[in-house]
């Protein structure tokens, strides 16, 4: 039906992703090799179509129930899940290279969280400061010396990954805490299924779905017990932003879904979940629950969300947690930084993806680059995690400049720099028009005694207003279906 | 290891992977939302088709017979509710001022808790906690029957654009009921649905008889209107059909109350509503003390004196109706969803 069609008419004339790069568009104008089918047929189908399909995916939405919870000063409020319906592309190759880095990235974390509990072979080598260790708001003091099931600490990661103007991906964060994101990954792929049916047809996209069984499988070899584990998910309650979240896991994976007062450790070190048959004993908790709620007897004592005695199972071996408690040492601004070094130290590789560069300006000749270069850098505390005191050169008067400078003048250990990134940016529909707009990209990485897997793609998320980098679905942000499509398949009907 | 998908890692090896899991876990904080769900759904569409029934009886009525529109917040139980309601009485003295008020009230009046939308958001907010156990469709279609209820509210206002909307919930209510039917495994999660439902439907029968005997009279045979309303409370019922098909003689008070309570065909009968509880009893541990209790409000009904009821002491049977129902549920929630610490032992624990 578009075979006399000219490829390269584009469907939208007037989208300009201008000097960003963009996801869809080669600079040429022309569709990136990859999202050319997406391309024909978006021309095909004419823009009213494209709104019509929008309105459908949103109404499909709000039916479904995909909500996500804002919080208006005290009341959550559950919103539906923002979704633009235009994929974002990228190439299996280009997954492929993304894939093994963040596998290679994740493995070398876990050896760096296991050395930090254990000897601190990387703080003795020099490799990460002792003081950055001892002093991250995300160590744990209570895991020291434990040994999870092979030395498994971060099984869960959701990384975020941005590509800047000249192609490069970055990783801009490791989440290995309670990352959440993939629910609304397989979400907005069921979404597209039934909005766009007729692309699967003409498209070798890769399947999203058995990321399921993946974790089904991970979630199970951590069981301390043989035979078949009975697993949970764990959730602060319906209260949580993510409840969403975790009630759709605890489905698809056919498991409870349990609050800290359904649980119980008694004198056996064991954990106990209350059910309508008396108190059953659980192997593996996959806990959406932050650690300094885990357990009151170690934590904070005031924590209602948690379980008391839930570490004591744990070092005991009695029962499995995911993620270990005490891996978000690895996941802090400042740590992030001696990534690279880490992967060189524990793997003798060099890194596969690229950290955004960071000076530290402890160092002689960084420092001066930096002090020469505010006005084009972000300045971030070393030692800080959440945002707090980051100086945008682009967006800072002199005086502000003047001030950081002679910080980081009198303090230069506490700060480091980094390049502003310009994001990248996918066809968006914006008010019934498509226009460019930021995207950043969440993939989740699964890391188990018996192997990795990462998400094919990601949860792809999508700055609401021109120019703004702000992609957090709680700030207006969106959300796209990343499709990573194999070019080397010939695909009957594309004309390709 | 990442680029060949076809590899078998990452496969765990599960022990006699092709048998089903031994016994199914279900929490006691699940089987309580199961539970209430199954009650809310039932009282949302019981009490839609109750308040369409009280429209179409309320047109056929001369006036003077007409039994106005409060029996609907008697039957809801919310009469103390509405006197006190925000917004009090718009129009008092016009009775369709007053018809006005009290839909508004029963559908979905914000001081009222046990309104149609009350329940429905109700109802979707237990099946979004059981989530893990019900299946996905059902709270779709939940979610979905929510949103178009509160969406076509302004509709409701007006006596046909109300038709529809009552027929929306009852439709709906029906449809998640048949998905729960056709997709749910039959285990515990769906016993404690079907008890919730059960045990509701059958304090919905015994409301509406409750409220009817004050308004009815039994013992005049030649009113001419006594069979409109007894038809009207057999249709409140959906069992004016099923009382034709089963019953020999024309609707009257005895054998409308017979087969209303006492019949084990008929599934909003008390009787079948029991033996329905009491069946799903059976399938849950440590069922003991609630199956007594069943049993025991079963065994009530069973031994109604229907031909004296007819004639008078109907309201004070149902109250001892309703509080052995009441006790049925007091012994479930006890048992499962909130047992006392003694109850928590676990089985395994002395291993």
């Amino acid at each position: 039906m578009t075979a006399e069609r000219r490829p390269e008419a584009p469907p939208w004339p007037s989208y300009d992703p201008g000097d960003l790069y963009d996801e869809l568009v080669g600079p040429s104008g022309a569709p990136r090799p990859a999202a050319a089918p997406l391309w024909r047929h978006f021309e095909a189908l004419g823009p009213e179509a494209l709104v019509e399909r929008q309105e459908a995916a949103e109404r499909e939405i709000r039916a479904v129930g995909v909500t996500f919870t804002v919080y208006d000063g005290t009341a959550g409020v559950d919103r539906p899940w923002p979704f633009d319906i235009i994929p974002r592309v990228i190439s299996s190759t280009e997954w492929h290279h993304i894939e093994t880095g963040l596998v290679q990235r994740l493995n070398a974390l876990n050896l760096f969280i296991d050395d930090v509990y254990h000897d601190q072979r990387s703080v003795s080598a020099g490799i990460v400061p002792s003081e950055l260790v001892a002093g991250s708001p995300n160590f744990r003091r209570e895991c020291v010396g434990v040994d999870p099931p092979g030395g498994i600490w971060a099984h869960i990661c959701g990384s975020d990954l941005v590509r800047d103007a000249d192609g490069t991906v970055y990783v801009l964060e490791d989440n290995l805490r309670v990352p959440s994101g993939m629910s609304y990954l397989l979400e907005n792929r069921m979404v597209t299924k039934h909005v766009f049916p007729e692309m699967f047809r003409h498209y070798s996209i890769e399947p999203v779905d058995p990321f399921i069984g993946r974790l089904a499988n991970l979630l199970a070899s951590v069981s301390p017990a043989p035979g078949d584990p009975t697993i949970v998910v764990m959730t602060p309650g319906i209260h949580n932003s993510a409840y969403f979240e975790h009630a759709f896991l605890a489905q698809q994976l056919g498991v409870e879904l349990v609050e800290g007062n359904d649980m119980v450790v008694l004198d056996d070190d064991c954990v106990y979940v209350q059910t309508i048959d008396g108190l059953q004993r659980v192997d593996v908790i996959y806990r959406r629950v932050d650690d300094l709620f885990l357990d009151p007897e170690e934590f904070r004592p005031d924590s209602a969300l948690g379980v008391p005695g839930l570490m004591r199972a744990w070092r005991a071996g009695r029962v499995g947690l995911v993620n270990a408690p005490g891996a978000g040492v690895a996941d802090d601004k400042a740590v992030y930084a001696f990534v690279p070094d880490i992967i060189r130290f524990f793997l003798d590789e060099e890194p596969l993806l690229d950290n955004v560069p960071t000076l530290r300006c402890s160092d002689p000749d960084s420092r001066r680059h930096v002090l020469a270069n505010l006005e084009r850098l972000v300045v971030k505390p070393a030692n800080e995690s959440g945002g707090y005191g980051i100086t945008v050169g682009t967006q800072a008067g002199p005086e502000q400049l003047a001030a950081v400078a002679k910080e980081i003048t009198d303090h230069p250990r506490a700060w480091v720099a980094q390049p502003i990134l310009s994001l990248s940016t996918a066809p968006t529909l914006c008010d019934g028009d498509v226009a460019p707009r930021h995207v950043d990209l969440r993939p989740f990485t699964l890391i188990g005694p018996e192997g990795a897997y990462v998400t094919r793609g990601g949860l792809t998320r999508v700055a609401r207003n021109e120019g703004s980098l702000i992609v957090n679905s709680s700030q207006g942000g969106g959300s796209k279906d990343t499709w990573v499509v194999d070019t080397s398949l010939a695909v009957p009907g594309t004309g390709a | 290891m990442t680029g060949d998908r076809t590899a078998p890692h990452g496969e765990h090896d599960v022990h006699d992977e092709h048998e089903p899991k031994e016994g199914t876990m279900l929490l006691a904080r699940m089987a309580e939302s199961v539970y209430w769900a199954g009650r809310y759904l039932e009282r949302a569409e019981s009490t839609a088709r109750i308040v369409q029934v009280h429209t179409d009886t309320h047109v056929d009525l001369p006036v003077g017979e007409d039994v106005g529109w409060e029996p609907l917040l008697a039957i809801v139980g919310v009469h103390t509710e509405f006197a006190a309601r925000a917004g009090t009485g718009r129009h008092p003295d016009d009775p369709e001022g007053a018809e006005a008020d009290i839909i508004e009230f029963v559908l979905h009046h914000e001081d009222n808790p046990a309104s149609i939308l009350a329940s429905l958001a109700a109802a979707r907010a237990n099946l979004r906690t059981a989530r893990p156990v019900v299946p996905r469709e059902a709270w779709e279609v939940c979610n979905n029957l929510w949103l178009s209820s509160v969406d076509h509210l302004a509709e409701a206002a007006t006596r046909e654009g109300r038709v529809q909307w009552l027929r929306r919930v009852v439709a709906g209510c029906q449809r998640i009921t048949g998905i729960l039917l056709g997709a749910m495994n039959r285990d515990e999660a769906m016993s404690f649905l079907w008890i919730g439902q059960n045990l509701e439907r059958a304090d919905l029968t015994t409301r509406v008889l409750d409220v009817r005997s004050d308004n009815l009279h039994m013992q005049r045979g030649d009113d001419p209107y006594d069979v409109v309303h007894w038809m009207a409370v057999l249709r409140s019922l959906a069992a004016y059909q099923p009382f034709r098909r089963a019953m020999p003689a024309r609707p009257q008070g005895g054998s409308t109350l017979r087969f209303l309570l006492q019949d084990d065909r008929f599934p909003r009968a008390v009787n079948a509503c029991l033996s329905e509880v009491r069946s799903h009893l059976k399938e849950l541990p440590r069922a003991e003390e609630a199956i007594d209790s069943c049993a025991e409000a079963s065994l009530l009904v069973a031994s109604a004196p229907i031909p004296r009821l007819a004639l008078g002491g109907l309201a004070e049977f149902l109250d001892e109706m309703q509080i052995a129902l009441a006790d049925v549920h007091v012994r479930i929630d006890r048992t499962w969803f909130h047992p006392t610490m003694a109850r928590w032992m676990p089985a395994s624990a002395a291993s």
